[in-house]
């Protein structure tokens, strides 16, 4: 212990010595292992941290699963029922589904997130209410369902905290609800709710049909499920078992069942399973970052070994076995890891709060993201570690050798073997460097891509909201509200268009329907969008064949539908659509006749390709809630924000404007993840490129310094200027040229890893990788061109002089 | 060949100037074998480094053939160098890194020359100084008389018209620095114009002409019977 506080105090006094060294090691080291604890913090919290649930390992998301194309949906009322009441590995099983309800009652209107919940959800997350109860199985019948739980956020948000408000009512939808208990505003299970209500049937209804038992609909996929693992059930042993279940009812319901399996997911893959292979990328990216500042300060360390060759001999003289050589230098490097640990941590202390500022909600939802103990513990790991790392290859090669050699060596010593491992450093940096500028070139040429597809419609200008009349009030109420809403909208001064439909592209969500041609029984399958006539000219999708919707169809016998590009090149190939039929479509039984053909518009995101789409008209059909569309005619669609209030107020003063924003800025958040995953992996390539070219720029001068007399010789024989610049800067491209190529092979061998997080390049795009070697060529030419530049002005008398 | 008129050389200190070479008048004609002598810190060595264009920080005139040195700019000095001049150090000074075929290519790959020509004049150069046998040794795997053997050999593998040779066998024993002094003298009998540096009578004994240097001052030289220092210096 006394000779570790010794080795302590001494590596003080070294570091303290030579403040340049100290301060550009603990820079680089500061900057990999800030760099590291950033983004662990968000791994840490994202996906190692268990949900905060008991045993939340145990809790599953359930759904049905199509056996032919993998694709995953939501559950069936009647199927959901047959699993929970056939299988014996859950403990509990739950349903679930949002229900958008109007809060009224306060200053002004509401919408808010609500959640119609079957019997079992409480139990299955087994969180307590932080006030009053959660739901019991008394509240799912018909005539005792108007009780809600709130969510802890929307409670403080818009009650104040007020702890009476357990018994009392609350106005949703315009009926009184009993507030029956508060839960914590951690408890959050489907990133969704804000407050949950029961359901008369135990088993939530369908949004269009709210007063319909859905217990035997099998044909409605709207639930979320959720399940519990009984103790002892393994998830392997869930799954088989929930598969001869969906064998079972295959067999027994073929119409409805055809190839539908059942998956199970652990909630926390299903809660972060999209971002999960950002995160780890980002976290590789950074563990390079970490690597290179580590073998930044390990040539620094060599450097300085270099002149301490005599102190060490001098100590091996005096008795000191190499190990303990040893210790004493890695002392020293752990020390300087350790300072660099705290600046780094510091570091990433002030920048957490401006990673999550620019993450997408996946990870800006996890309000518990910081640099908590683990982080802590995890940062002082990784100091540690990079201490020995870096601090190895230097002490061995300072404790090797005899003193003889060393003292007749005297202050020149001897630099072949460290200029060997500097060199092999330096390629590794400038390797590892441009895999990181190849991932960040593939991400930034995806998100250039990305932002050229067309979405099929006008993005600028676009105001967009929500509004929906309570699930009680009949659809034609609903359509009337829609429509006069809509007109006020179109009378606004500023307003160019307005419209109105059922499910706005990049709003989230979407709702398919079956259909069938008339006298053909082959079920064809499409997105089903219900709108008014100028919804189309409003977000300036265009019309290909035939007419738009109009006034009076939503008042005619004959229906009628739009249909988009894609189902008329899927259903109809070669073939003009207009005028013909589909059948079984909606609720609709008869004949829907195509009347118009409008453009493909990218409904889920920019990336998702098309899919087929059904516009009917409000009045004709119906939708619980719409999204109100308003093309400004300046460039600031937000500006018409009080207007488009007044204006829903004008028609109803309960009804709440939800989700209000700019088209622009709904494009912007879905495109979120990908920017935020190309600005990290580019600030991170950007560091290591940095740094790379600072250890060459390290490693060059060193050189330069060691041959200053063969260069002083090369002169005196006639070199010139340009030959000793070719010649140093030779030296450092060979290096940087080694570093390019075989940063170019693992590149190809590791970006393949990252195509699912590519879009429209491929993942051994030339041109890319082109650019990104060119780019690193260049700034090592920039690293190298000065220690060059240095050694031109090598005084060959001086050099030769110096023997 | 070489005309020196006042040159001088000083050096900026803390005190003040020094002067390390002081109005140096000298002619060297062409084909001379020239012995420069005097003490340590007589200015020896920085007459070579003048004299060889390396050193640029002098005052007077400087002629050599028909250049006006004192005239020319660094490049078209370092031209002068390449084309005409050859170096021999005390020390050898030879590349480590390099094979001794490498070390005698350096000075030619500094100059025009095609890598063809290059190959045969070092193959021709190895011949001559019979070291065909070594030239894929490193310069540690040679003996002191063999690395200066092969330092000469470099020197005058571009046909120089001068040989600076500063003290060339300093480092070599008796019978090895006959075998380099011998050598001189056949380059000089073909031609070659040589300024030698040496503390050894036997080796001054080679040349034709040995000028005495002293603190910076010419003090005897058999052309110019007028050389010697002036009773009162002034800086």
């Amino acid at each position: 212990m006394e000779t570790l506080i010794q080795d302590v105090r001494y590596a003080l006094r070294m570091l303290r010595k030579s403040p340049g060294f100290t301060f550009i090691a603990v820079a680089a080291l500061a900057l990999g292992i800030a760099s590291t604890t950033a983004i662990f913090s968000v791994v840490d919290t994202v996906l190692l941290h268990p949900l905060s649930y008991p045993d939340a390992t145990r809790i599953l998301s359930v759904r049905e699963s199509d056996r032919g194309t993998g694709d995953r949906s939501s559950s069936s009322p009647a199927n959901y029922i047959d699993w929970q009441g056939e299988n014996h590995v859950f403990s509990y099983m739950a349903a679930s589904r949002g229900s958008p309800v109007n809060l009224t009652g306060g200053d002004r209107p509401e919408r808010v997130r609500g959640v119609m919940t079957s019997t079992d959800f409480f139990p299955l997350f087994g969180v307590p209410a932080m006030l009053g109860r959660t739901l019991l199985p008394d509240d799912n019948q018909p005539g005792s369902d108007h009780v809600v739980v709130l969510g802890g956020g929307l409670w403080k948000r818009r009650f104040g905290s007020d702890r009476t408000l357990v018994g009392r009512n609350i106005t949703l939808n315009g009926e009184p609800y009993t507030v029956v208990g508060v839960m914590p505003a951690s408890f959050n299970p489907d990133d969704y709710g804000e407050l949950w209500l029961p359901s008369a049937w135990g088993v939530p209804a369908h949004p269009l049909l709210p007063n319909q038992d859905p217990r035997s609909a099998r044909d409605r996929h709207y639930l979320d499920a959720w399940a519990r693992l009984k103790p002892g059930v393994t998830l392997q042993q869930a799954r088989e078992e929930m598969t001869a279940i969906a064998a079972r009812l295959e067999k027994q319901y073929p119409d409805s069942n055809k190839d539908a399996g059942v998956s199970l997911i652990g909630m926390q893959d299903w809660q972060v399973g999209d971002i999960r292979p950002t995160l780890l990328l980002l976290l590789v990216a950074v563990a390079f970052v970490l690597l290179i500042g580590c073998a930044n300060v390990a040539n620094l360390l060599l450097a300085r070994a270099t002149g301490r060759t005599r102190e060490v001999s001098i100590r091996a003289a005096l008795g000191a076995s190499r190990l303990r050589v040893i210790r004493q230098l890695l002392t020293e490097s752990i020390l300087l890891a350790l300072i660099g640990g705290v600046v780094g941590v510091l570091l990433a202390a002030w920048c957490v709060p401006a990673l999550l500022a620019m993450s997408p909600p996946d990870i800006r939802d996890f309000t518990t993201i910081g640099v908590n103990r683990d982080v802590l513990g995890f940062s002082i790991m990784v100091s540690v570690l990079s201490g020995i790392l870096f601090g190895l290859a230097p002490a061995l090669h300072a404790s090797r050798g005899n003193l003889n050699e060393y003292l007749k060596e005297g202050e020149r010593g001897s630099t072949g073997g460290h200029g060997k491992t500097r060199s092999v450093l330096v390629v590794a940096e400038v390797g590892l460097s441009l895999i990181l500028l190849a991932g960040s070139g593939l991400l930034i040429k995806s998100f250039v891509r990305l932002m050229e597809v067309n979405p099929g419609f006008d993005t600028s200008r676009l105001l967009v909201f929500n509004v929906g009349l309570p699930t009680s009030s009949t659809p034609a109420q609903q359509d009337d509200f829609y429509h006069q809403v809509v007109e006020r909208l179109q009378a606004l001064p500023g307003v160019q268009s307005a419209g109105a439909v059922s499910r706005v592209p990049l709003s989230g969500g979407n709702s398919d329907r079956g259909f069938e041609l008339p006298g053909s029984s082959k079920k064809y399958n499409a997105d089903i969008r219900i709108s008014t006539p100028l919804y189309f000219q409003t977000m300036g999708i265009p019309l290909l064949k035939g007419r738009n919707l109009s006034e009076q169809d939503a008042h005619s016998s004959v229906l009628v539908a739009v249909i988009n590009e894609e189902l008329a090149r899927e259903v109809f190939p070669g073939q003009d659509p207009i005028g013909k039929y589909i059948v079984k479509f909606e609720t609709f039984d008869g004949p829907i006749q195509i009347v118009g053909v409008v453009g493909n518009v990218r409904h889920e995101d920019l990336e998702t390709a098309p899919r087929p789409e059904i516009y009917l008209p409000f009045g004709q059909a119906h939708w619980p809630s719409a999204y109100m569309v308003v093309r400004s005619k300046t460039s600031d669609p937000l500006a018409l924000t009080t207007a488009a209030q007044n204006a829903v107020a004008s028609v109803n003063k309960d009804i709440p404007l939800a989700n209000l924003r700019s088209m622009q800025d709904m494009l912007a958040r879905s495109v979120l993840r990908r920017k935020f995953a190309m600005l990290l992996l580019s600030i991170f390539a950007g560091l290591a490129m940095l740094l790379a070219a600072i250890g060459l720029y390290g490693v060059m001068s060193y050189a330069v310094s060691q041959r200053t007399h063969e260069i002083g010789i090369r002169m005196a024989l006639g070199a010139q200027k340009e030959d000793v610049l070719k010649l140093v800067v030779g030296q450092g491209m060979r290096l940087a040229g080694l570093g390019v190529i075989l940063g170019l092979v693992a590149s190809v061998a590791l970006t393949r890893l990252m195509s699912t997080l590519l879009f429209g390049v491929s993942a051994r795009d030339p041109i890319t990788f082109g650019i990104v070697a060119a780019l690193l060529v260049a700034v090592a030419l920039l690293a190298n061109y000065i220690p060059a530049r240095r050694a031109t002005k090598v005084d060959p008398i001086v050099a030769l002089r110096y023997e | 060949m070489i005309q020196l008129r006042n040159l001088e050389r000083t050096y900026k200190t803390g005190a003040g100037v020094t002067y390390v070479l002081r109005r140096i008048n000298l002619d060297i004609r062409d084909g001379e074998f020239i012995t420069v002598m005097g003490p340590s810190g007589s200015g020896k060595s920085t007459l070579m480094s003048i004299l060889g264009m390396l050193d640029d920080s002098w005052a007077g005139e400087y002629n050599f053939l028909e250049h006006e040195v004192h005239k020319l700019d660094r490049k078209n000095r370092a031209e002068l160098n390449r084309k005409y001049i050859g170096f021999v150090f005390q020390s050898y000074h030879l590349l480590d890194n390099l094979t001794v075929y490498e070390n005698l290519d350096v000075p030619l790959s500094y100059r025009n020359i095609s890598r063809g020509q290059r190959a045969s004049m070092v193959a021709e150069i190895l011949d001559r100084f019979q070291i065909v046998g070594k030239k894929d040794l490193y310069p540690s795997q040679l003996s002191g008389g063999q690395q200066q053997l092969v330092g000469v050999a470099r020197a005058v593998v571009g046909n120089p018209k001068l040989i600076l040779a500063d003290e060339p066998t300093g480092n070599l024993h008796s019978s090895q620095a006959k075998e380099i002094m011998d050598r001189f003298k056949k380059l000089n009998d073909a031609g070659t114009t040589i300024v030698q540096v040496t503390h050894s009578e036997v080796n001054a004994a080679y040349g034709h002409r040995t000028i005495q240097l002293f603190d910076g001052w010419i003090t005897s030289d058999p052309a110019n019977p007028q050389a010697k220092i002036p009773a009162v210096v002034t800086p």
